[in-house]
């Protein structure tokens, strides 16, 4: 029952590495599927033969295995001139998707899991800001974002304030915005696309799309790698597994405003899957 | 659950953090800088995140996804995103009852710690895990030679082994996994310690090749 809604959203489930190697088997919404073909026709098919929709975009094979897919989200940053699309392979984790989606939006762990790049003591103050669900295009949306960071990227040089800014494209597709060190008037761009391969299991393919034309490809993908590695030790440790939508489960607190939007949101859609609701 | 024998306090240092079990009840254990020992149901109230993968403050453990602190009380006492917040008490961990006695850490999930009596003077000898069921660890007891003679069973959990005498606690971790907390005489050696020591190892071991074989 859980699986209704997520089945018409599309998923992230390869990328060009992926196809170059050969047919990668694989495990979506507990179905099995193998993901083949080329960037231009990418292919996708379950045990029996039977073709899903698969199309190459944001560095990777999207597919959807619902008979009525909403449409595919559009991140505009991708086709801005001077960007460099970095993918950022995969990353297994035994967790929920949609607390792998959580973590993403959150910004009050840094200086705790990702002590000394993405935040330090005592810099631990999150400042007022600003979260909604945005019914006129179905998103959440978390804005006036500001956090101190020793090395906010690869491209840093020294510590200061990044300013952030999260869009929730879909249950399993988070975009962030920050501050990008070499181009103070831009931003960065970072998403984690969430492939579910169960409720409890996922595969996390972050991509990024980036104002950094110094750094080596291997220096910036590394970076990315050893961030997501810090957040799967969190991720792989919470109880219960499945994400609680009961806000008497979990208890937040003004830092949590983007966290509280997100499951607020995912409740009034009836997407469930990886969720812990009050009757199941 | 009656109360359950979690392992030795010395080898709990103060601002150290431990994960434990009581009867399906995942808990962290840990110690202040203060020596207290305080036993929680394993979960933030926060995020969920596992406590005892925390770390010690002074006298609170702090959550290692977002620092929130918890006092030995359980209450939450201060939370990094907001320092200049007063946490509101509905803040808190589940706080089960803990007591210290023949230098073994006693927990109950279930109203206060009572500790089971301990048959005479003793000190520790040491904790280990073996996976075996009860009645198998009673049998590599009573079987495994030590220093050439075999083992007497006294009484349940007591065994004499040469000039010494040995009790072994138990903690039932789930169908075939067993917590053990051994004690020995209060007037043993280092020596006999040592000896008895690896006494322990090789039961652990025969219990979990018996279990295979079974
Ligand atoms: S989950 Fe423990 S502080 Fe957030
Ligand atoms: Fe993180």
């Amino acid at each position: 029952m859980s699986r209704e809604y997520a089945l018409n959203d599309w998923y992230a489930v390869g990328d060009a590495q992926t196809l170059a190697r050969g047919p990668r088997r694989t495990v979506l919404l507990e179905q099995e599927v193998i993901v083949s073909g080329t960037t231009d026709h990418p292919k996708v098919v379950d045990a029996e033969g039977a073709a899903y929709p698969a199309t190459f975009k944001y560095g990777h094979v999207w597919t959807s295995l619902g008979d009525a897919p909403r449409p595919l989200f559009n991140i505009p940053e991708a086709d801005e001139p001077g960007r460099r699309l970095v993918p950022c392979g995969v990353v297994r984790v035994k967790c929920s998707p949609l607390r792998a989606v959580e973590n993403f939006l959150d910004i009050a762990h840094f200086p705790f899991v990702h002590t000394g790049i993405l935040g330090s003591e005592p810099h631990t103050e999150v400042a007022p800001y600003k979260a909604e669900i945005r019914d006129d295009v179905d998103e959440v949306w978390a804005t006036k974002i500001s956090f101190y960071q020793p090395q906010a990227a690869k491209s840093a040089e020294a510590g200061g304030d990044t300013q952030y800014l999260y869009r929730v494209a879909a249950p399993t597709t988070a975009v962030l915005y920050k501050t990008c060190p070499p181009k103070p008037e831009a931003m960065d761009v970072i998403a984690i696309f969430v492939q579910p391969r169960t409720e409890t299991e996922c595969d996390v393919w972050p991509w990024m799309a980036l104002y950094d034309e110094t750094s080596e490809y291997a220096g910036l993908v590394q970076f990315q790698q050893e961030i997501f590695l810090q957040d799967r030790s969190i991720l792989e440790n919470q109880r219960p597994v499945k994400l609680p939508l009961d806000p008497k489960m979990e208890i937040p607190t003004r830092a949590d405003l983007t966290s509280i939007a997100y499951r607020r949101w995912l409740k009034s859609k009836g997407a469930f899957y990886g969720a812990m609701t009050e009757d199941a | 659950m009656q109360t359950a024998p979690l392992g030795l306090l010395r080898d709990l240092d103060p601002k150290r953090v431990m994960r434990a079990q009581v009867g399906g009840q995942d808990l962290v254990v840990w110690r202040a800088s203060n020596g207290d020992v305080s036993a929680w149901d394993n979960r933030c109230p926060h995020r969920g995140m596992a406590l005892s993968h925390g770390f010690v403050r002074g006298n609170d453990l702090a959550c290692l996804y977002h620092g929130w602190h918890y006092g030995s009380t359980g209450a939450c006492s201060y939370i990094p995103a907001h320092p200049d917040l007063d946490p509101p008490e509905t803040i808190k961990t589940a706080v089960f009852s803990v007591a210290i006695a023949d230098g073994v850490i006693w927990v109950s999930t279930k109203g206060v710690a009572q500790p089971a009596p301990v048959p005479m003077a003793s000190q520790p000898l040491r904790c280990f895990h073996v996976q075996a069921r009860s009645d198998g660890l009673a049998h590599a007891c009573r079987t495994v030679a030590f220093e050439g003679g075999a083992p007497e069973q006294i009484e349940p959990g007591l065994y004499r082994l040469g000039a010494r005498r040995v009790f072994v606690l138990e903690n039932p971790l789930d169908e075939d996994r067993i917590q053990v907390t051994a004690l020995v005489d209060a007037d043993a050696t280092p020596n006999d310690c040592a000896a008895l020591s690896r006494w322990c190892d090789a039961v652990r071991r025969l219990a979990q090749t018996e279990k295979v074989a079974a």
